[in-house]
């Protein structure tokens, strides 16, 4: 008795190894072909070759890629980021976005789009976030200078510059959270990214903090972190280019 | 019973979801639209059919014992290994339908079938048992779905048919019970015809 | 350099120290989330069948729901380090699904004989509702809930028991409701499983009361 069920679950198991084996690298090169072309969907069309370099930025588990998309002429057409939503998660797991950053010639910066990498939100609900012309996309639409945008959903904070989902707000929050991570990254490979102790303690606190979480978490975030990232961390988060120079244009 | 009976019997006599109440969880889980409903119903179908079979090939080597514990490994396996396949080979049908596929196993529909059927039939027979509860399960599924996505959004099959803005509860754990409720009163009324 | 001002403090932090601070989240707060705010049950949708099936008295649901309690403790205290022992150290996560359900099945098996053995009287009383749980997809499915959420050992544990916990309130809830009907005149047509699905949607309706009443996990 015992040894038939054993039996059964030994050839399971055997079956389900051996397909993982056979498609474990076609699953990654898919992921992988998807993901790169994601990076030129966020960006504006452009027809020839383009060089894509990427910076990867390691935060705790997650990782920041800004990939900078080169013309073949040396221009930077412009910037797609992949990034998690750190510190949100979302109704069931890390929401991830690939965003494109583009700069305009007045050196403003623009989202040129947002696309939806892994979300695993409850179908009908949170999932709608990979619909085309969604709210959530919509409201960046609405704002797509990026410096502009206030990073909170506009139910837990009037003055925030997002719609959530209907009946989504959780899986909204984890959203703003991911386009809010990308942007910094972006800042972050150009090195506009101001990570003093001053500008650490003058920037908005508890991004997309659920307004019902109560005063005295948002309170300790901030007491315990301030105190630990002086100026000397910031020599070693200098940006590093994987393949070649990234240019500053 | 005719070969053709084990087909169609899955869609108003031993329909899984409105006679057999059976697999209430992904039912009620997934069905907040029509296309979530169907996506799920067909993968439901699929990992059916073939682990209706495979129980049906194995069933002598069982002992009673240990019985359900087998059938579920197996049908955790069989779910596991479609998974991965769908993710590799067509990915594009594993974005729409891929967040639907760990939630087969708990479904107990499967098992039941498993138990009820396939334990006691030869393979062809319970491969066509599993066709049928399949479309049974799938036209539910999308019934629901449509339902509860014209009353909750205006909208069927993603086109909109109401532009106003609809009661949300409908999409909401509440009104997927009362929407179902209410389709199971239709439905044993057209049945009993 | 530009000062950009938009960045919340939480991100620049975490740019500043390459870690991300999440904000503990309190026991009270899981056990609070899991009872009522996502009561696996009128919320989560996991566990219907029972929920349907069994609820017809309040007794046998208050049965279940101690049986059910009892098996995710342990099931969660099992899963949890195998998880992290086994699954992980062999990066053979994609066995999740086959392992937890065998390891829920043999638990049930187990907590069966032992009870028989040394408290028959438990045993008379939940006897019944044991080989039930094997396809209660609840179990299973708080398995997988604690491993996404990346829970340590102890939130995990207090976290599936009040997930049962919450099953056990939604059943005993529903079987008073339920008896209560019994006695009603409820038209032809509705008898049986749809008024009981309406009367569900009632009670999902009442919990829905408790959403946002602390952050989720």
């Amino acid at each position: 008795m015992v040894l038939v069920l054993f039996t059964i679950t030994a050839v399971s198991a055997f079956l389900v190894a051996l397909v993982n084996d056979l498609t474990k690298d076609t699953i990654e090169q898919k992921r992988q072909q998807t993901e790169d072309l994601a990076k030129l969907e966020v960006l504006p069309a452009y027809d020839g070759e383009v060089e894509l370099i990427d910076t990867v930025r390691k935060i705790s588990d997650f990782e920041v890629v800004v990939t900078t998309v080169k013309k073949s002429d040396g221009e930077t057409l412009g910037y797609a980021v992949k990034a998690p939503s750190i510190t949100r998660n979302g109704y069931a797991d890390r929401i991830t976005l690939m965003v494109g950053f583009v700069e305009q010639e007045d050196s403003t910066t623009l989202i040129s789009g947002v696309k939806v990498l892994s979300q695993k939100e409850t179908p009908g609900l949170g999932a709608n976030m990979i619909k085309p012309d969604n709210k959530l996309e919509a409201s960046i639409k609405r704002q797509p200078n990026p410096a502009k945008l206030v990073f909170k959903v506009k139910k837990d904070d009037a003055s925030g510059s997002f719609d959530a989902l209907t009946g989504s707000t959780i899986s909204s929050r984890a959203y703003v959270n991911a386009v809010e991570t990308a942007y910094a990254g972006y800042l972050w490979a150009t090195g506009r990214l101001d990570l003093s102790k001053e500008a650490i303690e003058s920037a908005p606190s508890g991004a997309s903090a659920p307004s019902n979480k109560g005063a005295e978490d948002v309170a300790a975030t901030g007491a315990t972190t301030v105190e630990e990232c002086g100026e000397e961390l910031n020599s070693n988060v200098e940006p590093e280019a994987q393949k070649g120079e990234l240019s500053n244009e | 019973m005719s070969k053709l009976q084990l087909i169609t019997k899955g869609i108003l006599k031993e329909n899984p979801t409105f006679v057999l109440v059976l697999g209430m969880c992904p039912t009620l889980g997934v069905t907040s639209s029509a296309i979530n409903g169907m996506g799920m119903g067909v993968a439901t179908m699929a990992v059916l059919i073939l682990s209706n079979m495979a129980i049906s090939l194995i069933k002598n080597f069982i002992p009673a014992k240990v019985r359900i514990p087998a059938f579920i490994v197996v049908i955790a396996s069989f779910v596991t290994i479609i998974e991965m396949l769908m993710q590799a080979y067509v990915p594009s049908l594993y974005a729409s339908l891929g967040v639907f596929i760990p939630l087969i196993v708990v479904n107990c529909v499967i098992l039941g079938r498993a138990e009820a059927f396939a334990s006691k039939n030869g393979v062809f027979d319970s491969a066509l048992d599993g066709i049928g509860i399949g479309l049974g399960f799938t036209l539910s599924l999308t019934v629901v779905g449509a339902v509860r996505e014209i009353l909750g959004s205006g909208t069927i099959f993603g086109y909109t048919l109401v532009e106003d803005v609809m009661p949300l509860i409908f999409i909401l754990a509440p009104g997927g019970f009362m929407v179902l409720g209410y389709l199971m009163v239709l439905f044993n009324k057209i049945a009993k015809r | 350099m530009q000062t950009i001002t938009n960045i919340s403090q939480e991100i620049l932090e975490a740019f500043a120290s390459s870690e991300v601070i999440t904000t503990p989240i309190t026991l009270t707060a899981i056990v609070i989330g899991a009872i009522f705010v996502n009561n696996v049950v009128l919320s989560q949708f996991l566990g219907i069948c029972p929920f349907l099936g069994v609820s017809s008295k309040v007794g046998t649901a208050a049965g279940m729901g101690m049986a059910v309690t009892f098996v995710m403790a342990l099931a969660s205290l099992v899963t949890w380090c195998l998880q992290e022992y086994v699954l992980e150290q062999f990066g053979i996560e994609y066995m999740q699904t086959i392992v937890f359900i065998l390891v829920i099945a043999a638990l049930v098996q187990m907590v069966e004989i032992i009870l028989k053995k040394v408290s028959p009287a438990l045993y008379q009383a939940l006897g019944i509702f044991l080989p039930l749980i094997t396809t209660n997809c609840a179990v299973l499915g708080v398995a997988i809930l604690m491993v996404q959420k990346e829970f340590s050992l102890l939130m995990g544990v207090v976290f599936s028991v009040a997930t049962a916990l919450g099953f056990a309130l939604a059943m005993i809830l529903f079987a008073g409701l339920r008896e209560r009907l019994e006695v009603e005149d409820v038209p032809a047509g509705l008898r049986g499983v749809p008024i009981a699905l309406i009367t569900a949607s009632l009670l999902a309706m009442a919990f829905m009361g408790f959403a946002n009443v602390v952050p989720l996990p």
